[in-house]
């Protein structure tokens, strides 16, 4: 394992900006033939122009009057009711998320005090079977703020209303060309983005520094984080990658899809540079590559959470501030959460904490054989059909609704610590500003934009990403079949969903 | 004459019976009315789903399609699922879970209640504390249990690796082989209360006279036990197995909260592979199948459960 370190460490510690920057004109100079540009190109962004330097160069440059533009659309003095559902802050948000919501609810108050609003903020992992359950009773609220992932299934199923940017007084060219495929289903468009989230590669320094790697390097290929892994367990004890396998939970194919992306697998062909999500995808040499490395992390070294089968990404925010986990994807909320965590914590503990805090770093999710990918994630805000909204629709007001969640002022706020506005105005607002200026490794998520690949745009896509892919690691993990009878039990299990539609 | 009688009048004998029950009926139509209104709910909120299952386990609800465009498919439902694996490991899951979880409730409740039917000091503090895994949501016990039996920071694993049992994280959950057992063992510490509860109820009506005969007569305790209690509780030992194996075939709470079914089907019984078909997969055809399936398997268990609650009452009458 010395090799490792001796191959991997720098001979000098490298500025993170500097590397940031370093690592966005690699990626440019790399120029367009590369995959990477194929998927910025897919995902609207310009690598040209995409990087940490420019982001901040347009932040706090306009000012947007939020109301006067929303009353273009619905005037001031509307009276009326809209019910919305949303997986809001919870008791794992950072605080200045509960802030938001708050301020949100109070701001939407006065822009409308004639409409009534009653809201549900529901827990993630249970929000989809709720919804399905009450659009096929005819008991949907109004508006719900859904996941990238769910919303074309009710597209699909007729449940959503025909929903565009332009109804709620916005340009289709507000909005990232991936996130707008997110809610277009057979040439229609059924909703508007909100926020659209790109995750990093988060590490702990001092861990780094003790199993003898460059505390200021992230690995650079997944093929690293195997090493680095195990590394780290053999030589200091602690976990090395936080690992999330739970069934039926989206952090796990938020995690592992990024892997199997850049291994050059996928569950259909999503990852490629025009995807026609007929191609299976999860049993090709990629995937089983990116599924035996999680199979060697989890069974050969045991260099990751024993737990991580019934993990979900909450459950490794402790270890990592306790110092026992090295490694994760991660949001920049995870920051804002060890920090709010550090703050509360007491004594000994406290100071364990603050250590973790100060060692954190974030970098760009590694590359693979075939590519550098991050799913492009986020939500989109969409309306029910009429005649299975409980109580009936009131359009006005769910127009008013959405177009305050998706402009720029609140589609910044709301995702504060949740990486990029949906609306891209919202990157020339003050409170971008205020945000690249308070929340330390924004840049870096925002950075890994380009790298950003859409689930694919089916109905199915939620059964697979949820069900499938992490039914396949437990598969795999748990030895109760070897990666490739895995990988090919997951393909098949794809197929029969395709042809039963 | 007898014979021509008896023609005549055994063709008369069915009119003459509907006759009779629609007068009894009008005669009793006060009786009728005053339960209409429950029959009437219970048609609406039992009977109706109940249909609806039955009549949905016979078509296919593509999850891209709402349940009014439907497509017949008779019993291909029924086939999909019998051919499936999953069927076979849910079913030995729920064999497995069911038997073994009635087992150990059963024996620990029956030697719970025997061991507080004698009198002793601090027998009603015990009392109270063995009720308290009963009087706890299925829900937070779930949540608890989860956390005590956490590979990496779990309190279980924690004590076995200071004893030396073991020398590193045991995946209680996340181990195909543990699995199982460690649901049991939840599940039995939260179900133990309700055989003892049972029970002891049954043994205080077990005669003293009786008891004391026996002992007259030379018998041991474990004669006593054999051929004296055991004999007069056989009708709540009847109901208190029926009534766990009923209550653990449909236990949804524990593992799905604990496991979700997982690791990788490990601890899927068919009540949560039922859940997970339909409300995970939006397949409400094969889940309604599934569930019709488990229907007659409830429906044979309450067939015995309610014969031996009427014995139970008929002994008691008598």
């Amino acid at each position: 394992m010395a090799n490792w370190s001796k191959r991997l460490v720098p001979t000098r510690l490298i500025d993170r900006r500097a590397f940031l920057g370093s690592t966005a004109a690699a990626a440019i100079a790399a120029g367009l033939s590369t995959e990477t540009w194929a998927q910025g190109s897919k995902t609207g962004v310009d690598l040209n122009s995409w990087t940490p330097k420019y982001i901040s160069s347009i932040a706090g440059t306009e000012n947007y009057d939020t109301a006067a533009e929303c009353y273009k659309v619905v005037p001031k003095d509307y009276a009326g009711r809209v019910t919305y559902w949303y997986f809001g802050p919870n008791a794992a948000s950072p605080q200045i998320q509960h802030e938001m919501d708050a301020q949100f609810w109070d701001a939407f108050s006065k822009t409308y005090p004639n409409i009534k609003v009653t809201k549900q903020n529901l827990d993630y992992n249970e929000m989809l079977n709720k919804l399905r359950t009450a659009a096929l009773g005819k008991a949907a609220p109004m508006v719900a703020r859904l996941p990238i992932l769910w919303g074309v299934e009710f597209a699909a199923k007729g449940q959503l209303k025909e929903f565009k940017p332009e109804d709620v007084g916005y340009s289709r060219d507000e909005f990232w060309p991936g996130a707008l495929k997110s809610v277009t289903w057979k040439e229609k468009t059924y909703g508007v983005p909100t926020n659209n989230e790109t995750m990093a590669f988060i590490w702990n320094a001092d861990l780094f520094k003790q199993a003898g790697l460059d505390p200021e390097s992230p690995p650079a290929t997944w093929d690293d984080v195997v090493a680095y892994s195990k590394q780290i367990k053999e030589k200091t004890g602690k976990n090395g990658y936080g690992m999330v396998a739970r069934v039926n939970a989206g952090n796990t194919p938020f995690r592992f899809m990024p892997q199997l992306w850049a291994f050059g697998g996928g569950a259909l062909d999503e990852a490629e540079a025009s995807p026609t999500y007929k191609n299976i995808f999860i049993n090709n040499a990629g995937s089983k590559a990116a599924l035996q490395a999680s199979y060697d992390m989890y069974v050969r070294d045991r260099s990751v959470p024993a737990s991580a089968l019934t993990n979900t990404q909450n459950e490794n925010q402790d270890p990592f501030l306790q110092g026992q986990l090295a490694m994760m994807i991660a949001h920049p909320a995870e920051y804002a959460v060890m920090l709010d965590r550090a703050k509360k914590a007491t004594g000994d503990d406290k100071k364990a904490a603050d250590a973790v805090v100060a060692n954190m770093r974030y970098g760009f999710v590694p590359k693979g054989s075939a590519r550098r990918a991050i799913v492009f994630g986020g939500s989109n805000a969409h309306i029910f059909n009429p005649d299975i909204v409980e109580g009936g629709l009131d359009l006005n007001a769910a127009k008013a609704l959405v177009c305050m969640l998706t402009g720029p002022e609140w589609s910044t706020k709301l995702a504060w610590t949740d990486s990029n506005p949906g609306n891209v105005r919202g990157f020339k607002t003050r409170w971008m500003k205020e945000r690249l200026d308070t929340i330390k490794f924004l840049d870096v998520t925002t950075s890994m934009l380009p790298y950003g690949v859409p689930f694919p745009v089916l109905p199915q896509s939620a059964e697979i990403m949820n069900i499938v892919v992490p039914n396949m690691l437990q598969n795999a993990l748990t030895k109760k079949m070897s990666v490739s009878d895995a990988a090919d039990d997951a393909a098949k299990k794809i197929k029969d969903l395709m042809s039963d539609f | 004459m007898t014979g021509a009688v008896a023609g005549l009048v055994a063709p008369a004998a069915a009119p003459r019976s509907r006759e009779n029950l629609l007068r009894r009926i009008v005669r009793h139509r006060a009786d009728y009315l005053y339960v209409a209104p429950a029959l009437g709910v219970m048609a609406l909120v039992i009977g109706y789903p109940i249909y609806y299952t039955i009549h949905l386990s016979f078509f296919r609800t593509p999850p891209n399609l709402a349940l009014d465009e439907k497509i017949f498919a008779g019993l291909e439902n029924y086939q999909r699922i019998l051919e499936a694996d999953t069927f076979q490991e849910a079913t030995w899951n729920t064999f497995v879970w069911t038997i073994y979880s009635t087992f150990f409730s059963f024996v620990l409740g029956f030697g719970a209640a025997l061991a507080l039917n004698r009198a002793f000091h601090g027998r009603g503090l015990l009392r109270g504390v063995l009720l308290v895994p009963y009087v706890i949501s299925a829900v937070a016990a779930s949540y608890v249990w989860r956390w005590l039996y956490h590979s990496d920071v779990g309190v279980i694993g924690a004590f076995a690796t200071a004893l030396g049992l073991s020398d590193g994280p045991i995946n209680f959950l996340d181990n195909r082989q543990w699995v199982m057992a460690s649901l049991i063992v939840v599940n039995v510490w939260k179900e133990f209360p309700f055989a003892m509860i049972m029970l002891m109820a049954g043994l205080q009506t077990v005669p003293e006279q009786l008891l004391s005969a026996a002992r007259v007569d030379g018998a041991g305790p474990w004669s006593r036990f054999r051929h004296v209690t055991v004999p007069h509780l056989k009708s709540v030992i009847l109901v208190t197995v029926l009534l766990l194996l009923v209550t653990n075939l449909n236990s949804f709470t524990i593992p799905y909260i604990m496991t979700g079914g997982g690791p990788a089907g490990a601890s899927e019984i068919w009540i949560t592979h039922i859940y997970q078909i339909a409300f995970g997969r939006i397949r409400f055809g094969l889940a309604s199948a599934y569930s019709v399936i488990l229907f007659v398997v409830m429906m044979a268990l309450g067939y015995f459960y309610v014969r031996a609650l009427t014995a139970s009452e008929e002994k008691a009458a008598a």
